[in-house]
């Protein structure tokens, strides 16, 4: 990072220890509590700046994570005894969000990632080699390339694991050592590094997909698990897609008005009720589509439909501006999820007072 | 000297109200502990102290002569009115209870026995000193616990108070356990009284004047305490009454005010005594009891003051392993580290529940919640059965319930048991009847399960054991009829028979009476069941009462009752219902007449059990009769399928019958009903007998084609409760009599069971080739 040109205006998204910078700081100002061993903040202060409010000097904090906030004190909790944190959820609910935020808070660094992919090599979690260095003068402390992990662990920060369940299980168990001994051993040069206290990992994973490495139990038993649920009312999750949808219309700097509450509200009906398989009323029974229809999902649902009004619409959010984006976001199957969705359509849409547009619109595109 | 009065206002079961109660005790080291609480009880109060009294308990207080007019009071160890009893026994000071007597109180016209102590928790309450009530007016309804705590920002009383006073547990460095419970006592005073100033009494609500009354009769015991020249006087009661109590209230109250509303009050008779409890009906689980959520928590906290989470994770991980679900010491140190620093995090001084089922579930279980509700009850609620001494006054029968619980060596237990008798040995047949006696006296400890083992075997009975304490309340209404077991149960079978007419009841009735060996009621039972199916106009129930009377006839041997009693009753019966049944078919409508086909059926299938050829032969005399009477076409068809089936009709005879209601002079309508009686059920009798299935072939395909519409529904009903097989053979049995021309010569004008004239279909299959373009 340069600093020549002001990061905020150039970068697409900026961390979120540089965008929320102030209220970080103005968190630290008033924080008296006590913190664990290089710390940012105090759990107290990790705690709101997750879930929000407002502080002694007026403050206002904005809420990250809406939601329970005995599962962000838990997580907080498990990060403070230096156990590892897993959390868990269905795609879209603001796993990796909320380890973000975590760790910026913490560790005011939310860049050390390890990416899980199918490919994930152990080199991406322990260290590398430089190899022109390596051949030349052999293996040594200066040949290494430290990854990730490594770097957390000698500046006691707090490492995000994206996606665990993705890497192959031979890589994942070379976290075990580094979660119960707190070293990583470097035998080529009969050495190791400690862990510095600060440093923890916190991991995401999904238990919807197929096709994961679950974990072995071993790995499993070094973690503490947190599971972030689907928002448990609409207005809860109208509030999320709202939220974010500001804040990303503003960040993309897309000429849109903000979508009305209303509309909204009704992209989350839709998405609710296919996902719960049946009507919000409880009235009758819907089929559920492949996907997992999540709170981003309709985020990035209600974003496009801005681009979209702003770009070629009138400037407002209409049906059918979200109307390709739902459809995209619930007809994953061609076959299987057309047929969820006509029926959808079909028995509820159409029947609902001030839907019409919504349905003529998605009728158009299926 | 003036007497000093103290009041510790507590809640019903806490363990921090009662740690505190002790230190304030030992502090104040009263002369009289006056408690709220039935003075009904005063004479059992002594029992508290005895060695074998192991809490949870309750106090029963009943009425002799209406014993389902019962009150519990229950004690946990960790009660503080409990606590308080003990204390002041260990110390020789005196204990009083001094709330209004329970036999003064306005019986509440029907949830007496349900509701009980209830009313207690609603009323104590208390607050944080540094928060008053703030609502300006509080019902009592609306749980001033609940508002106080919202007022602090707590979700629910429970958990408000629970945090503040419950958990709180004592840093070994205070100087003075006493000087600080006596501060919380006074807080709790305090904001309790700021409550009362708020609240608003309504002078007709009955809850409250019955509150107003409870508490001018605390007054007045504690008036005449005083004057009884006690010096140190402690009242422990709940914290809503706190502020009514005090030596200023006493004053400004006044005793004649106090005299005025106790005057006229009711009088009851009352007794009282100790019955074990469970943690169970603690907890608000069950929907009534004294309101605690979680008596195994509550309990837990009272042995481990200091630092329960360890102990407690170390419980949760023993539960877990009990279910198979991993749980390693090394789970239990982590998990009790994070609930530590969960209520560190919240600011909190201990861990509470919370925070250890929270910490559970990430760290032991994986955030699934599933394991956790397997051990919720055991866990949370506990498993728990207290019991009293031998010599807590009990009624007769309670008492030779035990000596007889002793004897087969039954022991009442909180937990469900399964319990297999083999009635051929001594011991479980005795087992057994004693179950039975006791589910005849409505003492429910034993539930009746089907058998898993294959229910041919009628030497096996299976029961579900579950002691509940309220059973004790039933044993003491029970206790009306008799002062043993046996002796009871007998007087209570004769009673019902009396008073009941049904002829069902009475047969079901005195299954039991056999099944639980009432040698005395048998005879009494069959002669009232002689004496109403003499009078009784309803065949119906006659046929409804045999079944169960043949099976007493049949296997009564096996139990060892006297069946040979009963078979004058099966005589009886039968009789009566080969008089009556001819009538009580006429004039049946559709549904009575397949109601009346069961029954026909149930009692054929009783009969042939009993296999007594005196018995059986009348009756099928009597279907003969029935079946060529002017009654409803299904009956009739199902008296000659009966018949048949018992090999009375020879086949020759049935094709006849069958031809006969199958022929062209009967409506079709009458005919299929006949048809259905006569077949359904099985489909056997047609797959081998070709010359009963011709005739039916040859019916069907003689109906037109409107009757068929009609009449398709009822045959098609008639042969799907055949088995599938048989469907098949009868099926193929009619396509090979299609086949072969010869064997439906009889029957020249029938089409082809197919439906249509190959000869005439050929004709067209040239053109239709040509149409579909086959190059054949």
């Amino acid at each position: 990072m340069t600093a020549t040109v002001n990061p905020a205006v150039t970068t697409l998204r900026q961390t979120a220890e540089s965008e929320y910078a102030a209220e970080l700081a103005a968190l630290a100002k008033v924080d008296d509590r006590e913190k664990p061993p290089r710390w940012r903040l105090s759990p107290w202060a990790v705690v709101t700046y997750l879930m929000g409010g407002k502080l002694k000097d007026g403050t206002v904090i904005t809420p990250k994570y809406v939601g329970n906030q005995r599962l962000i004190e838990i997580a907080v909790a498990t990060l403070a005894t230096d156990r590892a944190l897993l959390l868990l959820g269905v795609p879209g609910t603001a796993k990796s969000w909320v380890s973000e935020h975590l760790s910026a808070a913490i560790s005011g660094d939310s860049t050390l990632v390890v990416q899980g992919t199918a490919g994930t090599p152990e080199e991406a979690v322990r260290y590398g080699w430089n190899y022109a260095m390596l051949l030349a003068k052999g293996p040594s402390k200066e040949a290494m390339v430290a990854g990730p992990v490594m770097r957390g662990m000698t500046d006691g920060k707090i490492v995000r694991i994206e996606e665990l369940t993705r890497m192959p299980s031979d890589v994942q168990d070379s976290l075990i050592t580094i979660l119960s001994e707190k070293t990583l051993p470097i035998p080529e040069i009969n050495s190791e590094v400690r862990a510095t206290k600060g440093f923890n990992i916190i991991a995401t994973a999904n238990d919807r997909d197929k096709g994961v490495n679950e974990l072995s139990s071993a790995l499993k038993r070094r973690f503490n698990t947190v599971v972030l649920p689907v928002p448990d009312s609409l207005d809860e999750e109208v509030g999320i897609v709202e939220q974010r949808v500001k804040q990303l219309g503003r960040a993309l700097e897309i000429p849109a008005e903000p979508p009305a509450v209303e509309e909204i509200r009704r992209i989350v009906t839709v998405f609710r009720e296919l996902r719960d398989g049946k009507t919000l009323d409880g009235k009758s029974k819907l089929k559920q589509p492949s996907g997992s229809l999540s709170t981003a999902e309709a985020i990035s649902v209600m974003t496009s439909g801005m681009a979209l009004a702003a770009h070629f619409g009138e400037g407002t959010i209409k049906a059918n501006d979200v109307a390709s984006g739902i459809i995209g976001a619930i007809v994953k199957d061609p076959v299987q999820d057309r047929v969820v969705m006509l029926e959808y359509l079909e028995t509820v849409v159409k029947e609902r007072d001030g839907w019409k547009d919504v349905y003529r619109a998605c009728k158009e595109l299926l | 000297m003036p007497a000093t009065i103290d009041i510790l206002g507590v809640r019903h079961h806490g363990p921090g109200s009662a740690r505190m109660v002790l230190a304030a005790l030992d502090k104040l080291q009263p002369d009289a502990v006056l408690i709220e609480g039935p003075p009904d009880a005063h004479d059992v109060l002594s029992f508290a102290s005895h060695a074998e009294m192991r809490p949870p308990v309750a106090l029963l207080v009943y009425e002799p002569d209406e014993p389902s007019n019962a009150a519990y009071y229950p004690f946990a160890d960790f009660s503080p009115e409990w606590q308080a009893i003990r204390w002041a026994q260990r110390h020789s000071a005196e204990v009083r209870f001094i709330d209004l007597p329970w036999s003064n109180r306005q019986p509440d016209e029907k949830k007496l026995s349900e509701s009980s102590v209830v009313e207690d928790d609603t009323l104590d309450k208390l607050d944080k000193p540094d928060k008053p009530g703030q609502p300006q007016q509080i019902r009592r309804r609306i749980d001033p616990l609940e508002e106080l705590a919202h007022a602090a920002g707590y979700e629910d009383g429970e958990g408000w108070w629970g945090r503040l006073i419950e958990e709180q547990h004592h840093q070994r460095e205070q100087v003075d356990k006493g000087e600080n419970a006596l501060a919380v006592f006074g807080a709790i005073m305090e904001a309790m009284r700021a409550v009362r100033a708020t609240e608003h009494v309504d002078e007709a609500d009955r809850n409250d004047i019955e509150n107003a009354r409870r508490e001018a009769h605390m007054r007045r015991a504690i008036r005449q305490a005083t004057k009884q020249g006690f010096s140190r006087i402690v009242v422990v009661c709940g914290a809503y009454h706190a502020p009514m109590l005090t030596s200023d209230a006493l004053e400004r109250v006044g005793s004649k005010s106090d005299d005025q509303l106790l005057k006229g009050l009711p009088k009851r008779k009352t007794a009282a005594t100790w019955i074990p409890w469970t943690n169970d009906r603690l907890s608000m689980w069950s929907g009534y009891g004294a309101g605690v959520v979680s008596p195994g928590w509550y309990g837990h906290v009272w042995e481990h003051a200091d630092q329960p989470a360890v102990p407690w994770m170390t419980r949760v991980a023993r539960l877990l392993r009990e279910e198979d679900i991993d749980a390693s010491p090394a789970h239990v140190i982590e998990s009790a580290r994070l609930a530590q620093t969960l209520a560190s995090l919240r600011g909190r001084s201990m861990v509470g529940l919370n925070e250890l089922t929270e910490a559970t579930l990430s760290v032991m279980c994986g955030a699934n919640p599933l394991p956790l509700k397997v051990i919720e009850r055991k866990l949370i609620v506990g498993v728990c059965l207290g019991s009293t001494p031998d010599e807590t006054p009990a009624v007769p029968l309670q008492r030779d319930l035990a000596a007889r619980q002793k004897a087969l060596r039954l022991k009442p237990s909180a937990d469900d048991t399964l319990l297999d008798l083999d009635q051929r040995k001594e011991t479980d047949l005795e087992r057994s009847r004693l179950l039975h006696r006791l589910c005849i006296l409505n003492v429910e400890w034993g539930l009746r399960q089907q058998s898993a083992v294959k229910s041919t075997g009628t030497f096996h009975e299976v029961w579900k054991l579950q002691w509940k304490p309220e059973l004790a309340v039933k044993i003491v209404e029970a206790a009306r009829w008799g002062n043993t077991v046996l002796e009871a149960a007998q007087r209570k079978v004769l009673n019902d028979a009396r008073r009941s007419s049904n002829l069902e009841q009475l047969t079901i009735l005195l299954d039991h009476v056999l099944l639980a060996d009432l040698a005395g009621a048998i005879e009494p039972v069959i002669e009232r069941i002689q004496t109403i199916s003499a009078v009784a106009t309803d065949v119906r129930h006659l046929l409804d009462a045999l079944p169960p009377l043949a099976d007493v006839l049949r296997y009564g041997n096996v139990r060892k009752t006297d069946a040979a009693l009963v078979e004058p009753v099966v005589t009886g019966l039968l009789a009566r219902i080969c008089a009556g049944l001819g009538p009580a078919c006429g004039s049946l409508d559709d549904d009575a007449a397949a109601a009346m086909t069961r029954r026909i059926d149930r009692t054929q299938s009783a009969l042939t059990t009993l296999d007594r050829k005196d018995l059986i032969e009348p009756w099928y005399e009597r279907l003969r009769t029935l079946g060529e009477a002017a009654i409803h076409p299904r009956v009739a068809g199902r008296c000659w399928r009966i018949l048949l089936s018992a090999q009375v009709l020879d086949t020759a005879d049935a094709a006849r019958h069958v031809s006969l209601a199958l022929s062209v002079g009967n409506d079709p309508a009458f005919a299929s009903a006949w048809l259905e009686g006569f077949i359904s059920g099985s489909g056997l009798v047609l797959v081998h007998d070709r010359t009963l299935l011709g005739i039916i072939d040859r019916w069907v395909c003689s109906l037109n084609g409107e009757t068929f519409d009609r009449i398709c529904p009822i045959l098609r009903r008639t042969f799907s409760t055949f088995e599938k097989p048989e469907r098949r053979q009868i099926g193929e049995a009619l396509k090979r009599s299609a086949v072969e021309p010869d064997s439906r010569a009889s029957s020249p004008d029938a089409i082809s069971p197919v439906g249509y004239d190959l000869q005439r279909a050929e004709l067209v299959t040239p053109i239709l080739r040509l149409i579909l373009g086959d190059p054949l």
